[in-house]
């Protein structure tokens, strides 16, 4: 049993507690998530379970935090490590080795067992968690999803009795989505506490016991998974929560008449025929053609390693065709014409900025500046206080902003999203979703690769489905379609 | 079922001289590095490259080997060719240069040899066993798995900032250099920054900083072998020294036509 005795926390440097006075009990065996919006301090709460908190990141604890009988503050993370065992955000930045054999002993290997009980333990992890066909690969050549179960078998291999998720969907896409949840249910029936935070929840709906919603710091709802699942909407929006039942949005969805409208006019993107392979002459992209018109927001689906992603790169003009064309208004565009057409919102913003200030970073590569655009979009996007301030220090969603920004200040005619909502809540969910609606309303062309089914049905006018290889309207029927592919 | 996982688990990727103990691995690569910048005659440099490779071929990985020699071999002839062009001040600095590549190439043909080839936790039990404290092991293990990163890191940053227009044609490069460099490494670092605090806070969440004995997966021993590899390898540099004193190290090997 876990116990938060009047537990609060506050990080070196920082006035205000992140959390405040927490009381809870989690008792062994239960599936308790943990949800709240953006920086509420879920994290928080999760690195005070692994011992990060107060060792890892400084600061000051009041009250206490019990692990059994024992407090967790007094236990170094060394010590914490057999009995919590925690899965990571980020798949990619989880691991020491560099392959995934090594990479599922690590933990028994600092734990400083002998190497029969290493070899009988990562046997077991594969044979419970079915890693088989990952052994002896290398890192750096498996998808997110496959990190991260590489991840939670490292964990497995350790046997701690408690799990620790920390946004695991965020990186994942459907199919993954559901694999992690197989797993966690297996976790579940083998009597572990599991203790998940994430926005996105859907894939859990089955397996929750309790939910705790924390506000600012302290919990301010409790619910058991069967109240939590039957929430009324209006609450669930009000207190910025995703949809359990995300199927059930189709419900919700009027047929845009906006974007139908504005397809009228303007130059449209024609893609014919076209074809893409790596060196070693896998297709990826066959004979693809379709035709998208100004204030289309179209969703890139399909199964994973479909080429969603390469088509995308191949759109944007990073890579080169190998065959087929692509015109904009009836002409046809070399790579570098469509390079200097589009602009890519990549998922990780990091690799987008460049600069020291958030103004520099709008009008990077623009050569002649309109500083009342640039204020102007400044104002939009809800940035005007932060211009000064160097671009790493903002938030995951700030920083996002950023990059719009700087599409929107290149006045890009076609824009690529590649997963915008991984990680985000749903408000920021919300606001991305209306600001690309906005720029579609301005009759800028959309392609969004996305997993998220809400994000999905909330934004895009048509989808192009990768396996299928044609363009579907965004209607009732085509989204129940898609949901039977994910939710079944 | 249950011995086909086992069979995989403790299956070697690696053959020959991959095998030897990692500690003799950098050994190699401190002892041959310094050699390969106190030896000058012709003779004896390509014997150094030539050693370098055949050991690194007999390790797993013989195309990287014959790739650098033939590299080693073209950069020298193109060096000596500017022997014989004459431009003042240039042409010494472009040979310099050359010297200098051609150096560096019996290391990195044996430093990439020895990150590609090496388990990590073979290493991470290696350095503990020499007497190495963790909070040296760790930061080295670090670079060593964010290293093969670098290029996808790499590759990621300049797509996006061909997309934004910034240095994306060899004009803007050749004629802006630093902003160049800048524009890579601002986000270079930030990533840089943001994986190690996470692969750190992994790390500790599963006992990396236990100052316990540690097991690799894979027996290893500093045994006889690597003792005679040890004792041929000081055998070649003293060979390669006194050759190098000697008439062969005069020789001049590369001249044109």
């Amino acid at each position: 049993m876990i116990r938060f005795a009047d537990f609060s926390f506050c990080y070196e440097g920082m006035n205000e507690d992140t959390l405040k006075n927490i009381n809870m009990e989690i008792k062994d065996g239960e599936f308790l998530l943990l949800t709240g919006r953006s920086g509420c301090g879920k994290s928080t709460l999760l690195r005070s379970l692994n011992g990060l908190i107060p060792h890892f990141y400084p600061g000051e604890t009041k009250g206490d935090l019990l692990y059994g009988e024992k407090s967790l503050l007094k236990m170094l993370p060394s010590e914490i490590a057999g009995k919590v065992g925690t899965v990571f955000q980020d798949p990619r930045s989880q691991f020491f080795m560099t392959d995934t054999t090594r990479e599922l002993a690590f933990g028994c290997e600092n734990m400083g067992y002998e190497r029969e009980e290493i070899i009988s333990r990562v046997e077991k992890a594969v044979t419970d968690l079915e890693l088989e066909q990952y052994l002896n690969r290398s890192i750096f050549a498996l998808s997110s999803g496959e990190k991260q179960q590489i991840a939670i078998g490292s964990v497995y291999a350790l046997a701690p009795k408690v799990y620790i998720f920390d946004e695991p969907s965020a990186n994942l896409d459907h199919e993954a989505t559901k694999r992690l949840a197989g797993i966690m249910k297996k976790l579940k029936s083998a009597g572990y506490t599991i203790i998940v935070a994430d926005h996105r929840f859907y894939y859990l709906r089955d397996l929750i016991d309790s939910v705790i919603y924390i506000e600012n710091g302290s919990i301010v709802a409790r619910y058991t998974g069967k109240e939590f699942c039957e929430l009324d909407k209006t609450l669930r929006i009000h207190k910025g929560l995703r949809t359990v039942y995300p199927e059930k949005e189709i419900d919700n969805k009027q047929d845009d008449k906006l974007a139908v409208k504005s397809r009228l006019g303007g130059h449209k993107l024609k893609v014919e025929n076209l074809s893409f392979e790596y060196e070693k002459k896998q297709r990826i992209l066959d004979n693809i053609s379709f035709e998208a018109s100004p204030g289309d927001v179209i969703g890139v689906i399909g199964h994973n390693g479909a080429g969603k992603t390469t088509l995308i790169s191949v759109l944007t003009g990073i890579l080169k065709e190998k065959g087929g064309k692509v015109y904009y208004g009836g002409k046809k565009l070399s790579p570098a014409n469509r390079r200097r057409l589009s602009y890519l919102v990549m998922q990780d913003a990091d690799y987008q900025l460049f600069t020291t200030s958030v103004e520099e970073e709008l009008t990077l590569g623009i050569s002649d500046v309109d500083s009342d655009l640039v204020s102007g979009t400044l104002d939009k996007l809800a940035l005007s206080e932060y211009k000064d301030k160097h671009p790493a220090a903002l938030s995951g969603g700030q920083k996002q902003r950023v990059t719009i920004g700087a599409s929107l200040i290149k006045n890009s005619e076609v824009l690529y999203f590649d997963e915008p909502t991984s990680g985000l809540d749903y408000d920021s969910m919300i606001r991305v979703s209306e600001l690309i609606k906005e720029l579609s309303g301005g009759g800028a062309i959309i392609f969004l690769v996305s997993h998220d089914f809400e994000f999905i049905t909330h934004t895009c006018t048509r989808m192009f489905d990768l396996d299928a290889e044609k363009m579907l309207d965004v209607n009732k029927g085509n989204l129940q379609m898609l949901a039977k592919k994910y939710f079944a | 079922m249950n011995q086909s996982i086992r069979e995989k688990i403790l299956a070697v990727s690696f053959h020959g001289t991959a095998r030897l103990d990692p500690r003799l691995k950098l050994l190699l690569l401190i002892i041959l590095g310094c050699v390969s910048f106190f030896i000058n005659g012709d003779i004896p440099v390509l014997l150094l490259m030539l050693s370098v490779t055949l050991f690194v071929m007999a390790g797993s990985d013989p195309g990287w080997g014959i790739k650098m020699l033939i590299t080693y071999l073209v950069i020298s002839y193109l060096n000596t060719c500017l022997r014989y062009l004459t431009i003042p001040v240039l042409s010494l600095m472009i040979s310099i240069f050359g010297v200098t590549v051609l150096k560096m190439i019996p290391i990195i043909t044996l430093g990439r040899w020895v990150i590609k080839s090496t388990y990590m936790d073979e290493l991470t039990v290696s350095f503990e066993r020499a007497g190495m404290p963790l909070t040296v092991i760790i930061p080295f293990v670090v670079m060593f798995r964010y290293i093969p990163t670098l290029a996808i890191e790499y590759r990621m940053i300049r797509n996006t900032m061909r997309i934004r227009g910034v240095s994306d044609t060899v004009l803007k490069v050749l004629t802006h250099p630093f902003a160049t460099v800048e524009y890579i490494l601002i986000p270079l670092l930030m990533r840089c920054l943001k994986v190690s605090d996470e692969l750190a806070a992994s790390g500790t969440t599963r006992g990396m900083e236990r100052e316990n004995k540690r097991h690799a997966l894979l027996k290893i021993k500093f045994g006889a072998k690597e003792y005679v590899i040890l004792a041929c390898t000081l055998c070649l540099v003293i060979a390669l020294f006194v050759a190098d004193r000697s008439e062969i190290g005069q020789y001049i090997l590369w001249r044109q036509g």
